[in-house]
């Protein structure tokens, strides 16, 4: 018969004399919107929103939006790849089709009060591609509203059908990275290919655009809306078996937890996410080409989300405005060694820093503040834990839970 | 009109042999050691340059495969020993960290050569054709190409399946723990392996220089149809490499003819699309690795 | 992950706040000392594809406005100071071709810009100099019908160059059958429906007409329907890459220039040398200039060209205009002693007159366009062009082709024109010089 092992007295439970807060090693779970992340964020949004009120240059006004769209991009890469495990090498497309729609729509509105060279009233590059007048399947576009909701909803739509086709059928990791990859490629080719109604290789150029102080409050409270619903899925149960899913899928499935349907569903709210990024981007631009809708505009936002932090949520954001804050702000020669290091960053992301920034900076913070990283956390209640399954007698009550505080 | 078909079915082989040749490397670095190399079409330029260099220097070709094979091969060397060691167990990130790599290549040779395209010529041998049918002859070099591209499946072949070399490569894909404790280098195959496959992405590059431009972004359409060449005939399987890229030369040839060029890719991708959700591990994807 | 997510929330919150503000702080520190030090030069933006499929050509730009400013500064610069290029590459992507001319513009606010080659690049950053009344020198032929408040443009119009060039194939070569390939783009496009045109006036037909993509480098299928469609020349407007990709091709299938020849208004000695001479021997091009023109300011040029790029350089006829706008430029400096963008526009370039290496040019008072010299060139073996006809005179640009659009004209100086440029820019948004006759 084995012998009662003495125990530690910081194992007896709620019974225990020593106050919860002295375990400093014990894991206590995120609240949803803690207060520093709260103030920190207001901070952050009005530096942002007000840089018109105290910043002098258009050209960083414009930059900012622009980041903005990029970060809500490379979010929506987080949402599928960081806490699901999805690696798109398109999310692109979803970017491309909203972007187009919008920026067609506006293009439009524009050629009717704008003629062109020849005097058409319908977009330019319609007119030099042998069109007469505008096709009557882009005549809904006319309305903006309606193009705005096509511009969500399409992309949606064509998400839930790849998602259902793909995940269906179980395909993932490599394999779903070079199909979408090549979704992405037909995409980009189509959009080239029929230049008459998408502008082709130029693009879509010379509509109005608003970038206006007005218009980048209105992306700011979309991005701050998008990660709050992101928070919200995330830190619920549903975003727990996301990241079940993410740690190993098999298991899931096991669990019961029908691994297709969770992935479709997320695929899909990430396409809403990143089709809103495309919409924002097309109407504060006022150039969309191919390149928006194609493989290397995709693999970019995985870069951000990688170098800023995936499984975070700000992480994508930071990502977006560091790598590509530096690329705008560089130019010449100086901008070809810029290259250099990025890529030497993705590396250096890679095999050292595989949080990206905002996770190692949290690690680092973690062990600070609390003296341990969530990793040793866990390793400690799983220990403890084992623990207490060897401890149990024969007959004696059954090993019970740590409470969670 | 039928001679025309015709000659464009077997100018089609070309374009296969030019799929099979860019993709064998990356069969080799994506089938055999797992790793999703993002910069394969960086490499097979590298080796296109090294061949623009050997012709300035003098040499042709034929003298330009070698010198590839031996400069990438180093290179792969280094790439291996520096940053793919340390993630085998984790493909996608071999994805973002050679993408890295590739980023990096490209932005050197940019630097070390300049902007402006190169020139490799084809060895003068090799020049102009013979009449097969109808009114254009077939180009000797493009047979040079087919040629090639059957010498270099049948090197593959013997390496990893007749060769000893090839046993230990098979053997530690297997299981690499156990091939440990045979004793087999398991760091020491990984690293030749991978240096191998990069070598054949450098013969890649030089045999193709002669036909296109070199230039520091030419490498990126080669990766993406070596791609979709794996992933349609299969990953792990060196008929699978042959099976993709007949199935997808061909076919762009062919409905490029119909059509254009650009519809023609175009349906290619969208067919492959297609193949892969009813088949998902491609055509010969049996050697799954996962 | 690993990380709790309040843990990041807060680091990051406070963190991004600190990044914000330590960020922005340095930077515009910075920018303030610099702008201060820049002070005594005057800015002039190079914006012109250094990589990328155009890069081929768009480099060579680059090249001779560097040439041009080296020289000017080194006889005193303008106004007293000397000018500062600031290069950017746009990678022959249309659309950062108007994120950097936004910077140019409105971050380092330069005097003017010297920029693009394709039309398309042209079309995508103009609305951005029109809304920012920025000054762009254009050095590339195209396909006209346009001209903006503000742009110059140093290329050749189809009055320059087509008009004479398809007559002379159809009379002078005997070729009728004119089988059309081009880029897939807007330049190609206009540019077969002039050809078309004259095509009909002058008694040749059309066999086809084919686009292929920017940066496609795979020609065997078309080369394969041009043996079997009868044409007997090939009218090429393909662009950048697919020129030496194609002329590769064309000669691998063993087709000859005495067989079918290419003609077209865009191969250059650049683009013969990267493919090398033997594939482009005997085909046709024509343009204000080649290397080969025989005058003394050319000789001078090509041998101050060389001296700086080294002894294998060539020179052609957009980095020709490249060069000489450059000096229209300074001398329009000279002339407002300012570089308000207005002044520059109405008094300081129209009319501006210099003797280039294809001869003289000047900017028209008018309509914003050059009058510049005709040629056609026959590629020889040592790469360069036998010129085998020249225009008399030089020949005053027509920016809407007459045959095309006999009621549209451009001018400037009409008092319509003037009004309508008068309004502000978020009125009409429409800087455009054309009216109808």
């Amino acid at each position: 018969m084995a012998e009662a092992v003495v125990r530690n007295e910081a194992d007896q439970g709620p019974t225990s004399g020593k106050p919860a807060s002295a375990n400093r090693r014990q894991y206590r779970p995120p609240k949803f919107l803690p207060l520093w992340a709260l103030i920190g964020g207001v901070i952050v949004v009005a530096l942002i929103g007000s840089y018109p009120y105290y910043g002098s240059s258009a050209y960083v006004l414009s930059l900012l939006g622009k980041f903005l769209c990029f970060g809500l991009f490379a979010l929506s890469i987080d949402l599928i790849w960081g806490f699901t495990g999805i690696l798109s090498l398109g999310q692109a497309v979803y970017f491309g089709i909203g972007a187009y729609f919008v920026a067609l729509s506006l293009k439009i509105n524009y050629a009717m009060d704008h003629p062109t060279r020849y005097g058409g009233k319908f977009p330019d590059f319609m007119e030099w591609n042998g069109l007469t007048e505008l096709p009557h399947f882009m005549a809904p576009l006319v309305n903006t509203p309606f193009a705005v909701v096509c511009a969500l909803v399409v992309p949606t739509l064509l998400a839930l059908l790849f998602g259902v086709i793909t995940f269906k059928r179980h395909i993932y990791g490599v394999y779903c990275a070079v199909i979408t990859l090549a979704e992405s490629l037909i995409l980009q080719d189509a959009i080239i290919e029929y230049q008459a109604y998408t502008g082709g290789f130029n693009g879509i150029t010379d509509y109005s655009n608003y970038a206006t102080p007005a218009f980048l409050w209105f992306i700011l409270a979309v991005c701050v809306l998008f990660l709050i619903v992101s928070r919200a899925l995330t830190h619920s149960r549903v975003g727990t078996v996301l990241k079940s899913i993410r740690d190993n899928d098999v298991r899931a499935e096991f669990m019961g937890y029908n691994v297709a349907n969770y992935r479709i569903f997320v695929f899909c709210v990430s396409a809403f996410m990143a089709a809103a990024a495309g919409a924002l981007y097309a109407a504060w631009v006022g150039i969309i080409s191919f390149l928006d809708a194609g493989p290397v505009f995709s693999i970019e936002g995985v870069i951000w989300t990688a170098v800023g932090g995936r499984g975070t949520l700000i992480g994508p954001f930071i990502g977006a405005f560091l790598v590509k804050g530096a690329e705008f702000f560089l130019s010449g020669a100086l901008a070809s060694w810029w290259q250099i290091i990025v890529g030497g960053l993705f590396i250096f992301v890679v095999l050292v820093m595989r949080d990206g920034i905002v996770g190692t900076i949290g690690n680092l913070l973690r062990k600070w503040r609390k003296g341990a990283t969530l990793e040793e956390v866990m390793e400690d209640s799983d220990r403890r834990a084992h623990d207490r399954q060897l401890d149990w007698q024969p007959g004696g009550p059954p090993p019970a839970d740590e409470p969670v505080r | 009109m039928l001679q025309s078909i015709i000659t464009q079915f077997l100018s089609g082989f070309s374009v296969v042999a030019i799929l099979v040749i860019a993709a064998l490397g990356l069969a080799i670095i994506f089938g055999v050691a797992g790793v999703i190399n993002m910069a394969h079409g960086e490499l097979i330029m590298v080796g296109a340059y090294t061949a623009a260099i050997v012709g300035k220097l003098g040499g042709n070709t034929f003298a330009a495969i070698p010198v590839a094979f031996v400069v990438v091969g180093l290179l792969g060397l280094v790439i291996e020993r520096g940053i793919i060691q340390w993630i085998y167990d984790r493909p996608l990130e071999t994805l973002l960290a050679t993408w890295g790599v590739g980023i990096i290549l490209q932005v050197l040779v940019k630097l070390i050569f300049g902007p402006e395209l190169y020139y490799a010529g084809a060895p003068k041998i090799l020049e102009g054709g013979f009449r097969v049918i109808g009114r254009l002859p077939f180009p000797w070099y493009r047979l040079f190409l087919i040629v090639m591209a059957i010498s270099l499946l049948l090197l593959v072949f013997y390496v990893i399946f007749k060769s000893d070399f090839g046993l230990k490569v098979r053997a530690v894909r297997r299981n690499r723990a156990i091939s440990g404790c045979l004793g087999i280098d398991t760091a020491r195959v990984d690293m030749t392996i991978f240096a191998f496959g990069c070598g054949l992405a450098g013969i890649a590059g030089a045999v193709l220089a002669p036909i296109k431009s070199v230039s520091t972004t030419m490498g990126f359409p080669y990766a993406v149809d070596s791609y979709m060449v794996l992933v349609l005939g299969g990953v792990g399987s060196l008929w699978g490499v042959l099976a993709g890229g007949a199935l997808i030369g061909e076919s762009e040839t062919i409905l490029s003819f119909i059509f254009n060029n650009v519809i023609g890719r175009l349906l290619v991708f969208l067919f492959i699309v297609v193949i892969i959700r009813v088949v998902p591990r491609g055509i010969f994807g049996f050697y799954e690795r996962r | 992950m690993r990380v709790s997510r309040r843990r990041v929330l807060q680091s990051t919150g406070g963190g991004l706040a600190g990044i914000l503000a330590s960020g922005v702080a340095p930077y515009s520190f910075v920018r303030n000392i610099v702008k201060a030090a820049e002070s005594d030069t005057i800015k002039v933006g190079i914006l012109h594809s250094l990589s990328g499929t155009i890069a081929i050509i768009e480099s060579s730009l680059h090249n001779a406005e560097l040439l041009a400013i080296e020289e000017i500064n080194a006889k005193g610069g303008v106004m007293g100071k000397k000018i500062q290029p600031v290069v950017e590459d746009p990678q022959s992507l249309v659309q950062v071709f108007a994120e950097k001319a936004k910077k140019l513009l409105l971050e380092d606010k330069v005097a003017a810009v010297l920029g693009c080659y394709t039309s398309a690049s042209r079309q995508s950053v103009l609305p951005v100099f029109e809304e920012n009344n920025g000054v762009l020198l254009y050095p590339t032929l195209y396909e006209a019908q346009e001209c903006s408040k503000n742009c110059f443009y140093t290329g050749a119009v189809p009055n320059q160059q087509l008009d004479d060039f398809v007559p002379w194939i159809i009379n002078t070569l005997g070729r009728k059958k004119f089988y059309l390939i081009g880029a897939n783009y807007i330049y190609p496009k206009e540019t077969n429906r002039e050809v078309k045109a004259l095509l009909q006036k002058h008694g040749g037909t059309t066999v086809a007409e084919e686009y292929s993509p920017l940066g496609s480098t795979e020609f065997s299928t078309n080369i394969n329907k041009i043996a079997s469609s009868g044409a007997d020349i090939v009218f090429s407007d393909l662009v950048g890459d697919q020129i030496v990709a194609f002329y590769k091709q064309f000669k691998e299938f063993g087709i000859t220039a005495k067989d079918i020849p290419i003609c077209t208004p865009i191969t250059t000695e650049q683009e013969i040398a990267a493919m090398g001479p033997e594939n482009a021997v005997g085909h046709y091009t024509s343009f204000n200039y080649f290397q080969s023109v025989d005058s003394p300011q050319n000789k001078s040029f090509v041998d101050r060209y060389k001296a700086k790029y080294g002894k294998d350089a060539v020179t052609n006829a957009v980095m020709e205009a490249a060069y000489f706008q450059t000096y229209f430029l300074a001398q329009a400096l000279e002339k407002v002693k300012s570089t308000d963008a207005d002044a520059l526009i109405y008094e300081g370039l129209p009319g501006q007159e210099f003797t280039a290496p294809q001869g003289k040019v000047k900017i028209d008072e008018k309509n914003h366009h050059t009058w510049l010299w005709s040629r056609i060139g026959k590629a020889n073996e040592q790469g360069q062009f036998d010129v085998v006809w020249k225009s008399e005179d030089w020949i005053r640009p027509q920016p809407w082709v007459p045959y095309l659009y006999p009621n549209k004209t451009c001018d400037f100086t009409d008092k319509r024109v003037l009004d309508r440029l008068k309004k502000p820019w978020s009125a009409e948004k429409n800087r455009s010089g054309t009216i109808d006759l």
